[in-house]
């Protein structure tokens, strides 16, 4: 029947029984249709969606030649499908159909019926006058992919995915926690036949685990859904949890020397978990999970990287030697570092803001002073086999030992040339004995040694022998780790002056045991560490010493816990001050100052000192040490084809750390100039890796860089909010009085004992919960542990989805006055389950927190459900497991049980006979809403006990009921991250989140999204036989879908005319689903069909109205708007 | 309808997901609200071109309500956002026209928010009852 026809139509309105004949006078609205232009025939029927309905459209459009049907009754999306159908079978395209709503637009939401027949009146000529201009549309048809998606994998989804994958086809079942089985398996029975309900869920649980047809997916998460009915693209993020699954035995050997324990979110908190765990024995897959946030905060401050978490842990449970082991994964001279780092790691813990940060630094030195006392010098490691490839290390500093000891421990034959006579670079030489003794220093370089370093010392590079001598020689590659010596001039006159010192010469002296006469009055020049180290060691030579800065404290670049100590020690220091000349007859014995003050802040970022004009003064003094920074003492490499920077730092790539020349690597303080011992070993590390890489013939561009597996850092914040931390007080660390410590060079902070140091290492609070200490791989004998596991994107075409993700139940907290979490004797229904369940913290045994079983006991009903400040519905299984606590409570205690109901709702099969059972076994029922749980007794019975403070409103009377345990019987609630799932997947919530069924009763299971289906908690609260049966209904309604293997999805398309387009290609601008192509050869927009959805947007856009949208054109909905407004 | 005064007549273009849903909703929970509104359904609010903004006014419609899906849960991913656009835009073609832009109102009305709709709806009825006749019917027509 083609367009250009005259236009038949026939109307037809709908009483709905009475639902729309109540409010609207039909057959007023029938005579007025008739009037209407075109309409051939109109008519009233009682129930138009009825067979009879459905025929006599059919036989109308036969015998009256009808082209056109308007039907005026509920809303299309209702039964616009049944009406389409039946235009079809008549014989007309089934897009020649309009439907006017006229019972939930009309009868059911006005009141006045002349209004309400005026208004069905004027939808009904607008739909007439649609109508007319309606096209016939060619029916889409897509092929359904027989693959489900099953989301959640408690009972619903077990149950769905089961049935589906009988039949023979293939489950994608999706579970974000580590094991299937959801809430049904924390239960112990289940109501009212009271049979157990492991013994019922394992089977399935296990079937579901080994069937061939399901592919489970757990500890994973659906991360985006694209496509529609028949076609749907799913990426499922696989989050890592770090163990293999195929691997894992679930021997669960690791969970026994993990150091870390959290609470057990399977017991909500009652009890303790590992970071490596399985929910609970029965697990499905069983295989162990660790939970892994990230790094902590301690480890991500670290310039080396270095695991701080880690090694506190190990050496909070006592296990040294696996802690220093940790250590030198990362850094070497753990003694050192021990004792002269500055700690970044400190400053980022977590306990900062609970008691004091872990003395994370002190912990380090125990480890290393443990090591050597009882282990000796030997490197932890196994070295590994030989290599014959040779690497050349220039500089014996913590740069230079740090990248020779990990080329060494890879198996690189490793020279170090030092031109000092001793090994240590600035940690000897710079570093005063009172902060890193010499013998402690030498232990860490015997470690190195003993991993197969060679160190020649005495041998200068550049002055004795070339970098081209050394490649001569043999070697493969180059690594500079020549420091940072050469101390910087200030550029007055007098500096040559004898008694005129420049603090790293000075303080070499020292450590190498000369003392250097400084006279009585020492002035000390600069704010950095080495000034403060050289302060601190001339007060030690019995110096009167006074710090001169030409800024103020806010800006002294000095460690400030540095300052402190030098201050402590009797060091002065002036601000704002800096020498303009030394004076004297050839020994200096005057220095002229000048005052400053601050101006402009400069590149560093502070404040630039600016001289006060005519502020000179003058001072006495005997000595000066002259601290006012460090270059590269560099020149001499740029001979080799080396490029330096201007201020004498080494040029390199930043990421590999390759200088200008090939195979010549730098790092440390030659290249950032000076720095700290850890910031030097963790470029050292760095290098030895690309260097590695390097020799490995790799190009360095292409390889992973450095440290590409680290996680992100933990957010601190997050920590506090995951469990109640006590604050724990940090330890006080002995130092020597000051009057010791100026008198030498002993060293100033005490060790700690082995038990302070587990004491302090057990204040580490688990930012990121794993520590990575790797025990478990140890303890691994399958080798299942993958700490470099990630999260996996997995994409998966299915045809269906069923979405079973279940609920959470209510937290009372809020509910101030049943005393949940204020009195530890009142528990939630869920905690209780696990009270009560074997497997659980108390083994079933029903106890109270103190071990003694209670003597009675208050269940309190509908806690956030019936209660308009929560949730106004009816969670519809509480009643139901109160009963059930309750003989269950009085079979294994015999306390006396209180229930507190409002009503209570038996409706299920069995149901009410389980409610006359626990009536007649002598539970108290009580009717009326609790008003409180209160500890304040009033008679001497009720000390010591909960008191229930309830009006009894079928006594009338308000009582109170001494108890010693109560149960709140808490709602159901939608499962966390539901709002964001509808999101994906696009469907719709209801007021309480719940999923919204298609049909409240003939389409229980689908959704408004086809292909879409629901089954068990989440679309709202229901009882296990519910919920299997729902299961079942979704798992049909997919494969009915399957079996048709063919689905008609939406025609109304847009349609863009070529005569029209220009080509400005707005509409593909807009297009959210790519559909629309630009044909540059014709220079016109074109729609594919395939991929457009509908919504029309282009249509809006288009500024020459070339593109139209199928069904919803221009034409079509003005004159749908003329009718209306005529 | 006039024995009880001026009675606006009032067009709603509603998205076929969210707000058309609501109204279903409003049906099915038996929510009471004027009579006054005409829905026409679409499939998005984007759909909604300023033309039929502009036709319903020049027609004699007192106000015209575009309803959609709520910031980020567009079921065609960002339609609502244009449609907001739009709206602004025709609001400002009004202006020049010298209707009062309050005429048109845009607001998002959830699948799940049936109660909102329904005030909704109280509320532009009230607005536009205030606001008086349309003053285009008589303009074209006298």
């Amino acid at each position: 029947m083609g367009t250009k026809a005259e236009p038949r139509v026939g109307v037809y309105i709908c009483h709905c029984g009475i639902n729309i004949a109540y409010k609207v006078d039909v057959e007023a609205v029938r005579d007025y249709a008739a009037t209407l232009p075109h309409v051939v025939v109109a008519r009233d029927y009682k129930f138009m969606c009825s067979n009879v309905g459905q025929e006599m459209i059919i036989e109308d459009i036969k015998k009256f030649n009808l082209n056109r049907v308007v039907v005026a009754s509920c809303s299309p999306r209702m039964h616009e499908k049944t009406f389409r159908k039946a235009c079809e079978k008549g014989g007309i395209n089934p897009y020649l159909f309009q439907m006017a709503s006229i019972r939930e637009q009309v009868s059911w939401v006005h009141e006045d019926e002349k209004e309400a027949t005026e208004k069905a009146k004027e939808l009904v000529r607008a739909a007439v006058f649609r109508v007319i201009y309606h096209e016939p549309l060619e029916r889409r048809f897509v092929d359904i992919n027989p693959n489900v998606l099953v989301i959640g994998g408690g009972i619903a989804g077990m149950q769905a995915a089961l049935e589906i994958a009988d039949a023979g086809k293939t489950v994608y079942l999706v579970e974000r926690e580590p094991s299937i089985g959801g809430h049904m398996a924390k239960f112990d029975k289940t109501f009212p036949t009271l049979d157990c309900a492991a013994c019922i869920m394992t089977p399935k649980m296990v079937a579901v685990g080994q069937h061939e047809n399901i592919k489970l997916f757990t500890n994973s998460v659906v991360e985006s859904v694209e496509g529609f009915i028949g076609n749907f693209k799913v990426k499922i993020c696989k989050k890592a949890r770090f163990v293999d699954e195929d691997k894992c035995t679930g021997c669960g050997e690791c969970a026994k020397v993990c150091p870390v324990s959290v609470p057990n979110e399977f017991e909500y908190g009652m009890n303790e978990r590992k970071a490596i765990y399985r929910p609970f024995p029965q697990a499905v897959p069983n295989v162990f999970t660790i939970s892994k946030l990230g790094e902590s905060p301690c480890r991500n401050a670290c310039p080396a990287g270095l695991n701080a978490h880690g090694y506190v842990k190990l050496i909070g449970e006592g296990k040294f030697e696996e802690a220093f082991k940790l250590i030198m994964e990362r850094v070497v001279l753990p003694a050192s570092l021990g004792r002269a780092c500055p700690a970044f790691c400190e400053k980022e813990c977590t306990r900062g803001e609970a008691g004091g940060p872990v003395h994370i630094r002190m912990l380090k030195r125990f480890a290393a002073d443990w090591y050597y006392e009882n282990k000796g010098t030997q490197p932890p490691f196994e070295v590994a086999e030989k290599k014959d490839k040779k690497v050349a290390v220039v500089g014996a500093g913590p740069a230079g030992l740090s990248c020779a000891f990990y080329l060494a421990k890879e198996g690189y034959q490793v020279t170090v040339f030092e031109r000092e006579a001793e090994p240590g670079g600035m940690v000897r030489y710079a570093i005063p004995e009172y902060r890193v003794p010499k013998d402690v220093l030498a232990k860490d370089i015997e470690v190195i040694k003993n991993m197969g370093v060679e160190i020649k010392t005495g041998v200068c590079v550049g002055r004795d022998v070339t970098i081209d001598d050394i490649f001569k020689q043999g070697y493969d590659a180059v690594f500079l780790g020549i420091g940072a010596w050469k101390d910087r001039r200030l550029n007055v006159p007098g500096e040559d002056l004898e008694g005129v010192y420049t603090s790293i010469d000075f303080l070499k002296r020292v450590n190498t045991g000369e003392r250097p006469d400084l006279g009585r009055k020492v002035a000390v020049i600069g704010g950095g560490n080495s000034a403060i180290d050289a302060a601190r060691v001339a007060k030690r030579l019995g110096a009167d010493v006074t710090i001169y800065y030409r800024r103020t404290r806010k800006e002294m670049p000095a460690f400030p816990e540095e300052v402190e100590a030098a201050l402590e020690e009797g060091v002065k220091i002036e601000f704002l001050t800096t020498p303009v000349a030394f004076k004297g007859n050839g020994r200096v014995s005057k220095m002229e100052l000048i005052r400053m003050e601050l101006g402009e802040p400069d590149e560093s970022g502070r404040r630039r000192p600016v001289p006060i004009e005519g502020s000179n003064y003058e001072v006495d003094v005997d000595s000066v040490i002259l601290a006012i920074g460090q270059v590269p003492d560099s020149e001499v490499f740029a001979k080799f084809g080396i490029d330096l920077n201007r201020n004498g730092t080494v040029r390199v790539d930043p990421e590999t750390l390759m200088t200008s020349r090939e195979g010549v690597f730098a790092g440390g303080d030659a290249v950032t100039g000076p720095s700290t011992i850890v910031e030097a070993i963790g470029w050292g590390r760095r290098a030895a890796y690309y260097i590695a890489k390097y020799l490995e013939g790799a190009n360095l561009k292409e390889v992973k860089p450095y440290d590409a597996d680290r996680l992100p850092v933990v957010d601190k914040s997050q920590v506090f909010k995951r469990e109640r931390f006590e604050v724990v007080e940090r330890s006080k660390i002995k130092e020597l009085p000051v009057e010791e410590r100026i008198k030498g060079f002993a060293e100033v902070e005490q060790p700690f004992t082995e038990e302070e140091a587990v004491k302090e290492g057990s204040r580490c609070m688990d930012c990121a919960i794993c520590c990575e200490c790797k025990q478990c791989e140890l303890a691994c004998e399958a080798q299942a542990i993958r700490h470099d596991q990630r999260d996996e994107i997995i994409e998966v075409d299915v045809g269906s989805i069923i979405v079973a993700t279940g609920f959470k139940t209510f937290d009372p907290t809020p509910l101030y006055r049943y005393g949940y979490r204020r009195f530890p004797e009142v528990y939630t229904s869920i905690e209780f389950e696990r009270l009560n369940n074997a497997a659980g913290p108390t083994e079933g045994k029903i106890v109270m927190k103190n071990g003694k079983v209670p003597e009675s006991v208050a269940i309190i009903h509908c806690v956030g459900s019936r209660d308009e400040n929560y949730h106004r519905y009816c969670s519809r299984v509480c009643c139901m497991y109160s009963m059930k606590y309750a003989h269950l409570i009085r079979e294994k205690t015999g306390a006396e049980v209180y229930e507190f109901y409002i009503d209570i709702r038996a409706p299920g099969k069995m149901y009410e006979e389980f409610y006359n059972r626990v009536q007649e076994e002598g539970t108290h029922f009580i009717r009326g809403k609790v008003a409180e749980v209160t500890d304040i007794a009033e008679t001497p019975e009720e000390e010591g006990k909960l008191i229930v403070v309830v009006e009894d409103t079928l006594a009338g009377k308000v009582k109170r009921y001494p108890v010693d345990m109560v149960i709140l019987s808490v709602a159901l609630e939608p499962a966390d991250g539901a709002e964001e799932l509808a999101r994906i997947l696009g469907i719709s919530q209801d007021q309480d989140g719940w999923f919204i069924e298609l049909h409240p009763k003939l389409a229980p299971v689908s959704t408004a999204s086809d292909g879409i289906f629901l089954a068990g908690c989440c679309q709202g609260p229901k009882d296990i036989p519910d919920t299997v049966a729902q299961a079942s209904g979704a798992a049909a309604e997919a494969l009915s879908l399957i079996m048709r293997g063919k689905v008609e999805i939406e025609a109304a398309t847009s349609h863009i005319d070529p005569e029209v387009c220009v080509g400005c290609q707005q509409c593909r601008e807009v297009c959210a689903y790519s559909a629309i192509d630009y044909d540059a050869g014709r220079g016109v927009c074109v729609v594919n069909e395939a991929l457009c959805k509908g919504c029309g947007l282009c249509a809006a856009t288009c500024p020459n109205k070339a593109v139209t949208l199928k069904h919803f054109k221009n034409e079509q909905i003005l004159h749908e708007l003329e009718g209306i407004l005529l | 309808m006039s024995e009880k005064g001026f009675e606006p007549k009032i067009v709603g273009f509603l998205c076929y997901w969210c707000s058309y849903t609501a109204a279903d909703l409003a049906g099915i929970s038996r929510l009471k609200y004027p009579p006054n509104i005409r829905i026409i359904r679409v499939m998005c609010s984007s759909r909604v071109d300023p033309v039929f903004i502009i036709k319903a006014l020049l027609d004699g419609a007192d106000g015209v309500l575009v309803a959609g899906c709520k910031p980020g849960d567009c079921h065609y991913q960002k339609g609502n956002y244009y449609a907001r656009r739009k709206v602004a835009l025709t609001k400002k073609i009004l202006e020049s026209l010298g209707l009062e832009p309050e005429r048109v109102m845009l607001s998002w009305v959830p699948a799940s928010e049936a109660p909102k709709f329904a005030e909704v709806v109280k509320e532009f009825t009230e607005r536009i009852r205030k606001l008086g006749p349309n003053p285009m019917k008589e303009r074209v027509f006298v």
